[in-house]
């Protein structure tokens, strides 16, 4: 394997960091998201509590703004009987001067196990991942437009749940692709898993050019994009998209791109509606969608507390379980 | 003191001793070597002499940043790598941009430079794209040409005015074409910058600039010089231009003939440049243009750094390598790739550079020249690691490589510079 990708695997193909879903072999995504399903009660909740992290202390690393990601992160690491810091670096040492370097160091003389990244900067938790001492595990919460693997591991699993094996599946993703890392990664996600139809759904100036590299097929209108899709992937829209000249209006973007009733009836008819969340309704999506019983986002939710246990487990166990 | 080098194999694309096997140097000039008599000689052992190189892109830093490298360091680190004279950029901190700034400039290379410095100095006061520079006064002090560098113009017509008032004077202007509007971006908007998520730089960003620039250096009929091309496009425009009748030339940098995009898929900071590197068919057209004399330079782009300025994230890190070092094992490199024959990448590092910076006497070996020379052997290899590097910025993609070719010795001005 190539690229900073190799970061993250043992000689051996062990997960030791997770820091994006490219290159991920089908086997490790698999085991992953079977991982992450042993996290989740009968009814589908995740578990209150297991002791598999205790005595372990998680950093979660926020440069960048999140209260989701990050509460989802917090959740799972009390779930697994870790200790968890959380640290908001925009209001610490990163505005003091510090650099990510000596910050770095310094987490790391306070004993830490494993560190959640967030960062503005696209391969921010490369670079730490790069640098860190052995036996701490990295884990990227999103870095610039780059990727958040979690995320995609999170839409694999509420996929494989409702539709069953993505090697037999149509997905449509839907909006501003460009400066998405959720896209990014869900792409390369579902290649890992074999996906053979993966859709691109957007005006010009939302869609990468250079898609057609990684098998994505690009629609400008989404009525053909749509067509027998079983996976229906919405993503938010920013609004600065529009001071920066990239799109006239919200409005008009629904009036092309929102996901209604109607346009939804040219999916297959049990596909279902995904959204990283948080929505917008009446831009991305129509009440009556996101309310409807195709919409499974906030299944997506659930599902994301389970994931990130199964990958702060995995990659923990593979970071020390060999060493102690 | 007089020498004889003997044994050697002259290569000096363009002057009558090209392939000749001995030469003398006297008074720090190339001499007949029958004229001698007790002269010292030199055994070359089958090296190649070749004319020292000249790099008309190099950043010395000094004034104002020396943590990142001075005159002393750079120059030292010059010869390392087969050259004997640099022309300086003027982004120091503060720029130059007055006569007292350039004769600094010579004053430290005089006092503590390893090879010669040519400085150049900002078109506008202060860099800032405003106002005019006192552009004689500066050539007067010893500049080679006037540059914007990096530093837009505020607008086009501020920078008609300068090229027109240059022209008047009959003074050169280096360019670096961009738009203003596609400016920014850290990675080429392709493939890889796409798939890193890094922010991207569009290659509008410089075809827009130098179709805008050409129409200037055109009304205004500046002598000008296109520094740092990167795409095919910009290649196709400046040998039409040329075609044209339009008295221009153009460099491009030793890394974009080396390294495409590619080159940044493990996030390797040392790769983050001014200019990004794009794709592969870019690279290859940039060769192609330095063989069909499309582009008559190549340049360093030299940019030392100190290790925390790299030490970030790719996006977060200041741009450009140091690589002077190695400049004439990398033109070996390339020609043992196979991609660019060695004689034509010296040329574009000697004879054409002394042409564009109107040194008409340095780049070639021959009777009565400057004696700046540099004994080479191609057989041989140069190691490159931290602990034996000269340059001050730790910022380069060769530690941990070995280059074909080893400089055996310098001359500049006939002085011996030991390797």
């Amino acid at each position: 394997m190539h690229g900073p990708a190799a970061l993250q695997l043992t000689p051996d193909g062990r997960l030791k960091h997770l820091l994006t879903t490219e290159g991920l072999p089908k086997s490790l995504i698999t085991e992953l998201l079977d991982t992450a399903e042993t996290f989740l009660s009968s009814q589908g909740q995740p578990v209150k509590k297991v002791p598999l992290l205790r005595g372990k202390t998680v950093v979660n690393l926020f440069f960048e703004n999140s209260t989701r990601t990050r509460t989802t992160f917090d959740i799972a690491a009390h779930r697994l009987s870790a200790d968890v810091v959380t640290l908001d670096i925009r209001t610490s040492s990163a505005s003091k001067g510090e650099t990510l370097f000596d910050t770095l160091k310094n987490l790391e003389a306070m004993q830490a196990d494993l560190f959640v990244v967030r960062h503005s900067a696209g391969g921010a938790p490369f670079f730490i991942a790069d640098r860190v001492t052995p036996n701490i595990a990295v884990i990227n919460a999103g870095d610039g437009t780059h990727a958040h693997p979690t995320q995609a591991l999170l839409d694999l699993m509420t996929i494989r749940k409702h539709k069953g094996d993505p090697a037999n599946l149509s997905v449509a993703i839907v909006g501003d692709l460009k400066h998405s890392r959720v896209a990014r990664s869900l792409i390369h996600g579902l290649r890992g898993m074999g996906c053979p139809d993966i859709r691109a759904i957007g005006p010009g100036t939302l869609l990468p050019s250079d898609l057609g590299h990684l098998g994505v097929r690009t629609f400008h209108a989404i009525e053909d994009g749509l067509k027998d899709v079983d996976v229906v992937v919405l993503l938010r829209l920013q609004k600065e998209r529009m001071s920066s000249a990239l799109l006239p209006s919200e409005r008009e973007f629904f009036n092309l791109y929102g996901m209604t009733e109607s346009r939804l009836r040219l999916a297959k008819d049990n596909a279902i509606v995904m959204h990283p969340g948080p929505i917008n309704r009446g831009v991305e999506i129509a009440n009556e969608v996101a309310d409807g019983p195709q919409a499974v986002i906030l299944d997506q939710v659930t599902n994301g507390i389970a994931i990130r246990m199964a990958v702060m487990a995995m990659t923990l166990s593979t970071q020390q379980g060999s060493h102690s | 003191m007089s020498v004889i080098i003997q044994n050697i194999q002259i290569i000096s694309p363009g002057s009558p001793l090209h392939g000749t096997t001995e030469i003398g140097i006297n008074n720090g000039e190339f001499v007949n070597p029958t004229t001698l008599a007790d002269a010292t000689e030199i055994n070359g052992n089958s090296a190649w002499l070749v004319p020292g190189l000249i790099d008309c892109r190099v950043n010395l830093r000094e004034p104002g940043l020396e943590h990142k490298g001075t005159i002393a360091s750079e120059t030292r680190a010059a010869v390392a790598g087969g050259v004997t004279s640099v022309v300086a950029t003027p982004t120091t901190d503060p720029v130059v941009d007055s006569p007292a700034d350039v004769r600094l400039v010579l004053e430290r290379a005089k006092a503590s430079g390893h090879c010669r410095v040519f400085p150049t100095a900002m078109l506008t006061q202060g860099g800032s794209g405003n106002h005019l520079s006192e552009m004689a006064a500066l050539v007067d002090a010893g500049c080679v040409a006037l540059a914007q560098g990096n530093r837009p113009f505020n607008s086009r017509k501020i920078e008609f005015n300068a090229l027109k008032y240059a022209q008047s004077l009959g003074i050169r202007v280096i360019l670096d074409s961009e738009s203003r509007d596609f400016a920014g971006g850290c990675a080429h908007a392709g493939q890889i910058g796409t798939g890193l998520g890094l922010s991207l730089n569009s290659p509008l960003s410089e075809t827009l600039g130098l179709g805008a620039d050409l129409e200037l250096v055109e009304a205004t009929g500046v002598s000008a010089h296109f520094s740092r091309i990167t795409t095919k496009t910009s290649v196709d425009r400046i040998r039409e231009a040329k075609a044209k009748g339009l008295q221009i030339t153009c460099d491009v940098t030793l890394s974009h003939l080396l390294y495409s995009e590619q080159a940044i898929v493990n996030l390797d900071p040392n790769f983050h440049l001014e200019r990004p590197l794009r794709t592969e068919d870019d690279r290859l057209a940039l060769i192609a243009g330095v063989v069909d004399g499309t582009i008559d330079l190549i340049v360093s782009d030299h940019s030392p750094h100190e290790t925390g300025a790299k030490l970030a994230p790719f996006p977060e890190t200041e741009k450009g390598m140091s690589l002077i070092e190695g400049v004439i094992q990398l033109l070996l490199t390339l020609d043992q790739r196979g991609e660019l024959s060695f004689e034509q990448s010296l040329a574009a590092m000697t004879s054409n550079a002394a042409q564009v910076i109107n040194q008409k006497e340095l780049g070639a070996v021959q009777y009565g020249n400057p004696a700046d020379c540099v004994l080479l052997d191609p057989n041989g290899s140069t190691t490159y690691n931290q602990e034996q590097w000269l340059s001050a910025g730790t910022n380069s993609p060769l530690f941990g490589q070995t280059l074909p070719g080893r400089v055996m010795g310098s001359w500049i001005h006939g002085q011996h510079i030991a390797p």
